[in-house]
């Protein structure tokens, strides 16, 4: 099973910059889970234990003191694929509520291809023992699937009653829209550069042109690769940026809009965070897309769905 | 395939034409090198043949897989999936007809992009077309087409929508909304229809093989496994399925799905392609990145493996169509064992021809039959008298034969076998008159109770044990000097005697018993079988010139005698013992220019200094028992062991079978037979020869029990089962370990006990089960009751007596053909009275009234049984093709 370490960067360094280049290579890397998302607080970096012997001691990189197991809801390893609703939505009922109900603290991490879901290496006897009822559980070890056996851990704890989940943290909805978007990673030399300047140079420059007009506007880009599988979020603009037709897209151009959770940096031990904004959104159907960072949690809904969502959490908000 | 990695695809119906694609498309043509139509643009494949290219079409970048249309019209078109999950249709090298106008630049726009990496187009339905894309978060990776849906509606729904995307899109040519969804939020890697039903679809998706059914798309069946790569059906066995994950291939039987039926040895590279032989069953190609040679897996043998055990054979090669490195490869889609290979790099072309194995087969019987490929070819000489030649000097052709007519069975008159074996094998002739002798000898030791030899240890041992064991302990030798019988004349030879070597000259045959040297008896048998100048040679080593004399002359005036018989004994008679006499110089010389061994020897013997009779002794035409004779009369107790050492060598190293005579049947004679065997292949007369080892050492020799085996092994395959049967009693006798021990009882119904065990344990009852088989004797008791508890046996379905009555013969059934000849009848009688059951539904009777019933009838003759008890026989239907 692969380990995952969590950290982020307090300012944009020439370490960083070295770290991508050496990611950008993932191919000659032993290291098959990368990810980078850049918030205007931070720079959140998860890699595995390959990619974290990789990237340089630095007094700028803050390590979450937790290694961290990634879970992934394959639907494929169900007999049924009656159709469902889409994203963190999905799995919202099934997976992040039962967790939050046993206070599993989680940390998600959606991709174009998939969701993934982290929960801290120390709680996975109880993960497991949470999920084992409802999925079957499988370990991936040296990328073959194999059975894994529940290890008949109890938390000791009597089943906590479902309560509803009132939303305790501020949210924010920033006015620019994102793409959800992938390449081939065939193409991904030829653009390497592009994305370099569009993560580390050319955000300082841009929010001062764009805060101006509106203050509202938030730098956020997320790239992500795991197994192979490159993963983008991105602001609207910067997908103009790069050539035609190397960006995934879907067929719809749907867009998405982001909700930002948090006013004080979230931490990692709170739990029930995720579900608090997931399930309303199950609720309503609503396909959404999560990633945590370091500080704040960002989830983001079409575009067409912003004001539903906003209103809908609102209600619950104001409801405690 | 983007970029530098190039595939072949050959066209479905032209089998002419075929397309690489790397970075663009192109068409090309193989034709016969130097047809007319050879131009400058020829690329030549192979000594024969040559390609031109016919077309190129790089309409579409960015592709990742290519498929072609299964049906004739439209002809040659391709479906392209790109590296953004679209599918475009596109077409090469057509001129614009209508049916395929219609459906060229048409594209296939998944709702989210992500790689294309596989296509399938269905066989049957070959509207549909199936993608498998990578995994997206929100969407389906296995996508069903049809390329036939009409275009407008979706498109003016999505068009609403499309915003980034509608720039490139003419939106009167592409379809979103695909027939099938398939495979949510997972990946696909590979897909193929499977030719069982055209509705089920196998896709290696990402970490199982799944396969799902068009008909109930809610429903699939799959399996977890790493081998995702590649899934592709057998053409010839529609439940075999072949899929690869990095540098091993596993192969799969869709009606035993939960793990692979085998995987083949992991390769150290990983695998680029594998695909099943179209005209060729069980053959599957395979090739791994940076390789020149392709790797082929013959599976004929295994179609269906049956159980979990079984491991099937697999015959692995390699072939190496080109220098370079390859590229990619595609098997002719009709033309035998035949692909195009293109290189990795230059994309250098090979059409090249998978050479068949060759397996050959000899029958039990002489001809011998090869197939290679589709043909089957049978071996016959040219000459229809060489062949005849040949099939007699054949040694299976000798040995059945032999076994036809009793070889080896004779076990009074041990000598006649030669005569058994054809009489014409002098090796064979010599072996079985020392099995003879030396049978003769040991069994007067132990009859007779005439000492006269008063050997230490086991007399019998000592004669099984050879010449060789029996000069070696040789002991209180005399020396004597002797005069010419009828002579006064003293000889300067001396002869030696002792009891060892009298009686290895009895192994010899020289002289039959006791002490005495006359040798009267062996010189008249001699003569009879008109060995003359043998007896002659005989005669005068026992120092009777005279005799010998006589015999030659009897032997010039025999029938068909020869006359110079008579010039040689006129030379004999002349004989001198004056060293520097004219004589002696003469014949000296002169004898080696005769043309008969003995008579060579004869003077040799003469004319040479007394104890150095070298003429004599490695004289090797002459009969091994005769030197053997001759060195146990004329050498000394230090020249005789060497001598015979180094003639037992000879003989073993020659694998000569008068050689036994020295070795006797022992680890010695083994080895010597083991020689033979090598030579000749003559199995059957190195078991016959061994049984009659009875020491028993030589028998847990495990060539030997090899040997054994072998002959009824081939008895059986000459369906000679009586003849079999018989060695097997004759073995038994000579060998009563070979007997297997009784696995099969009769058991009481009531009582549970073996009627025939419980029998053997009462001795006054007789001789075991032979008794319940009655004989019928009316005066003989008749057991129908088990004698454990006294209950009734079984009873015949048909006659309904008990098991123990003997079959009457007033029964109706087959009365009518039961006139046929009456010595056959006879032999039947006993066995019809045998009982038999049928093990299936544990019916039976009378084994003459159940063969008589299903002459008739096929289900069992107990009412209301169904069971076709006769055809579970499957050896039932074979007829032995000895008589017995």
């Amino acid at each position: 099973m692969e380990k995952w370490f969590m950290c982020h960067y307090d300012e944009l360094t020439k370490t960083v910059e070295q770290d991508c280049c050496l990611t950008l290579h993932f191919k000659t890397l032993k290291c098959k889970f990368f990810s980078l998302t850049e918030t205007p607080e931070d720079y959140t970096i998860i890699v595995d234990e390959e990619g974290f012997k990789e990237l340089p001691q630095s007094e700028h990189i803050s390590v979450a003191d937790a290694t961290w197991v990634a879970l992934n809801v394959v639907s494929g390893g169900s007999n049924t694929s009656t159709s469902q609703p889409i994203g963190v939505t999905k799995i919202a009922k099934s997976v992040i509520a039962p967790l939050a109900d046993h206070n599993i603290s989680v940390f998600m991490l959606s991709t174009y291809q998939t969701d993934f879901i982290l929960v801290r290496e120390r709680d996975l006897p109880m993960v497991m023992h949470t999920l084992s009822s409802e999925f079957t559980l499988f370990r991936v070890v040296n990328g073959e699937t194999v059975a894994a056996h529940n290890l008949g851990v109890t938390n000791g704890f009597v089943k906590p009653k479902l309560v509803p989940r009132p939303i305790i943290h501020p949210l924010s909805s920033p006015s620019n829209m994102f793409c959800v978007t992938s390449l081939d990673p065939d193409t991904l030399p030829s653009v390497a550069t592009l994305l370099m300047d569009v993560m580390f140079y050319s955000g300082g420059q841009k929010e001062s042109g764009a805060s101006s007009e509106d203050s509202n506007h938030i730098r956020f880009f997320s790239f992500s690769l795991i197994e192979g599988y490159i993963s983008l979020v991105m602001d609207e603009q910067t997908t103009q940026r790069f050539p035609n037709n190397v960006l995934f897209t879907s067929a719809s151009g749907e867009l998405w809009k982001m909700v930002r959770i948090g006013g004080q940096p979230l931490g990692f031990d709170e739990c029930g965070i995720v579900a608090q904004i997931s399930e309303p959104l199950a609720t309503a159907d609503i396909p959404a897309y999560y990633i945590s960072t370091f500080k704040f949690d960002h989830a983001l809904v079409p575009e067409e769905n912003i004001q539903s969502v906003i209103g809908a959490l609102r209600t619950e908000s104001a409801a405690q | 395939m983007s970029g530098s990695k190039p595939d072949i695809l050959w066209s479905p119906h032209h089998p002419d034409r075929y397309v690489i694609c790397d970075s663009e498309l192109g068409l090309y043509r193989i034709g016969p090198v130097g047809s007319a139509e050879a131009k400058a643009g020829t690329l030549p494949l192979s000594e024969e043949t040559a390609a031109t290219l016919l077309a190129i079409n790089s309409d579409t970048p960015y592709m990742k897989c290519v498929a072609w249309y299964p049906k004739h019209e439209p002809e040659c078109l391709l479906a392209v999936g790109q590296a953004n999950g679209r599918v475009v249709l596109t077409s090469l090298g057509q001129s614009h007809n209508s049916a395929c106008k219609e459906l060229v630049g048409k594209e296939f726009v998944p709702k989210h992009a992500r790689q294309c990496n596989t296509l399938a187009w269905n066989p049957v339905d070959s509207n549909l077309l199936a993608a498998g894309l990578d995994k997206h978060r929100a969407d389906f990776s296995v996508l069903i087409w049809d390329i036939s849906s009409k275009l407008s509606p979706e498109t003016s729904v999505a068009a609403e929508k499309i915003r980034l995307s509608s720039v490139d899109l003419d939106s009167s040519t592409v379809v979103t909304k695909p027939l099938y969804e398939l495979g949510q939020n997972d990946a696909c890697l590979s897909l193929c229809w499977l030719l069982r039903d055209p509705k089920l679809l196998l896709a290696g998706m990402h970490r199982n093989l799944a396969i799902f059914d068009l008909r109930n798309t809610s429903q699939k069946t799959f399996v977890n496994t790493k081998a995702i790569q590649g899934v592709t059906v057998d053409p010839h066995f529609h439940d075999r399925v072949a899929s690869f994950f990095e540098g091993q291939v596993a192969i799969w039987d869709l009606r035993k799905f939960e793990k692979p039926v085998l995987t083949l040895t992991e390769q150290p590279k990983p695998l680029t392609k594998v695909a099943w032989c179209p005209t060729r069953t069980g053959l599957l190609a395979t090739l791994t990145r940076d390789s020149n040679i392709i790797r082929l897996y013959d599976m004929q043998h295994t179609p269906t493996p049956i159980g979990d055990e079984t491991e099937p054979t697999i015959i692995e090669r390699s072939v190496q169509p080109c220098e370079s490195q390859i590229g990619s490869f595609a098997w002719h889609p009709s033309s035998q064992n035949r692909m195009v290979v293109v290189s990795a790099t230059n994309r250098v072309m090979t059409d090249f021809t998978v050479f068949e194995r060759i397996s050959l087969a000899w029958s039990s019987t002489t001809s011998l039959m090869w197939a290679c490929g589709r043909h089957l070819y049978e071996c016959v000489e040219d000459s229809a008298e060489g062949v005849e030649s040949m099939i007699e000097k054949d040694i299976a052709t000798k040995m059945r034969e032999r076994a036809q007519s009793r070889y080896g069975h004779d076990t009074v008159q041990v000598w006649r076998n030669h005569l058994l074996a054809g009489g014409k094998d002098a090796q064979l002739k010599s072996l079985w008159h020392d099995l003879f002798y030396i049978l003769s000898v040991s069994h007067m030791k132990q009859c007779a109770e005439d000492m006269e030899l008063k050997l230490q240890g086991n007399v019998q041992s000592v004669v099984y044990s050879g010449i060789k064991n029996i000069v070696k302990t040789t002991s209180g030798t005399t020396e004597s000097r002797r005069c010419w019988i009828g002579s006064d004349r003293q000889t300067d030879v001396l002869r030696y005697h002792s009891e060892e070597r009298c009686l290895a000259l009895r192994l010899c045959g020289w002289i039959s018993r006791g002490t005495d040297t006359d040798v009267e008896n062996f010189l008249r048998s001699l003569e009879q079988e008109h060995e003359w100048e043998r007896a002659a040679a005989v005669a005068l080593f026992n120092l009777d010139i005279r005799r010998a004399i006589q015999i030659l002359n009897k032997g010039a005036m025999a029938e068909k005698g020869d006359l110079n018989l008579n010039v040689v004994a006129m030379a004999l008679s002349g004989y001198t013992d004056e060293k520097s006499s004219l004589w002696r110089e003469m014949c000296s010389s002169l004898r080696l220019q005769l043309k008969n061994p003995y008579l060579c020897i004869m003077f040799a013997f003469l004319t040479s200094e007394p104890g150095a009779y070298d003429g004599v002794l490695y004289e090797s035409s002459v009969a091994v028992r005769d030197r053997v004779a001759f060195a146990c009369m004329f050498l000394n107790d230090a020249q005789l062991p060497r001598y015979i050492d180094r003639l037992t060598l000879e003989m073993k190293e020659a694998g000569n079978l008068e050689g036994i005579l020295l070795t006797g049947l022992t680890k010695d004679g083994v080895d010597l037979m083991e020689s033979y065997v090598d030579r000749t292949g003559d199995v059957q007369t190195a078991s016959f020869c061994m049984l009659k080892g009875s020491p028993g050492e030589v028998l847990k020799d495990p060539r030997v029990q090899c040997w054994i085996e072998n002959y009824r092994n081939l008895l059986d395959a000459w369906r000679f089962w009586h003849k079999r049967a018989e060695f097997d009693i004759h073995r038994g006798k000579l060998d009563p370990s070979s007997k297997p021990l009784a696995q099969v009882f009769v058991s009481c119904n009531f009582c549970g006990k073996s009627i025939s065990y419980s029998c053997s344990t009462i001795p006054h009852q007789g001789r075991g089960f032979s008794q319940y088989g009655v004989s019928g004797s009316p005066t003989k008791s008749k057991v129908t009751s088990c004698p454990g508890c006294r209950k009734p046996l079984p009873r015949c379905a048909l006659c309904l007596m008990n098991m123990g009555t003997p079959v009457s013969n007033c029964q109706g059934t087959g009365k009518s053909d039961e006139k046929v000849d009456l010595t056959r009848e006879n032999k039947l009688a006993q066995f019809n009275n045998w009982f038999t059951w049928c093990h299936n539904c544990r019916h039976g009777g009378h084994a003459g009234h159940m063969l008589s019933w299903f002459r008739d009838h096929t289900e069992c003759p107990v009412s209301a049984c169904t069971c076709k008890c006769m055809q579970l026989d499957t050896t039932g239907n074979l007829v032995p093709s000895d008589s017995s």
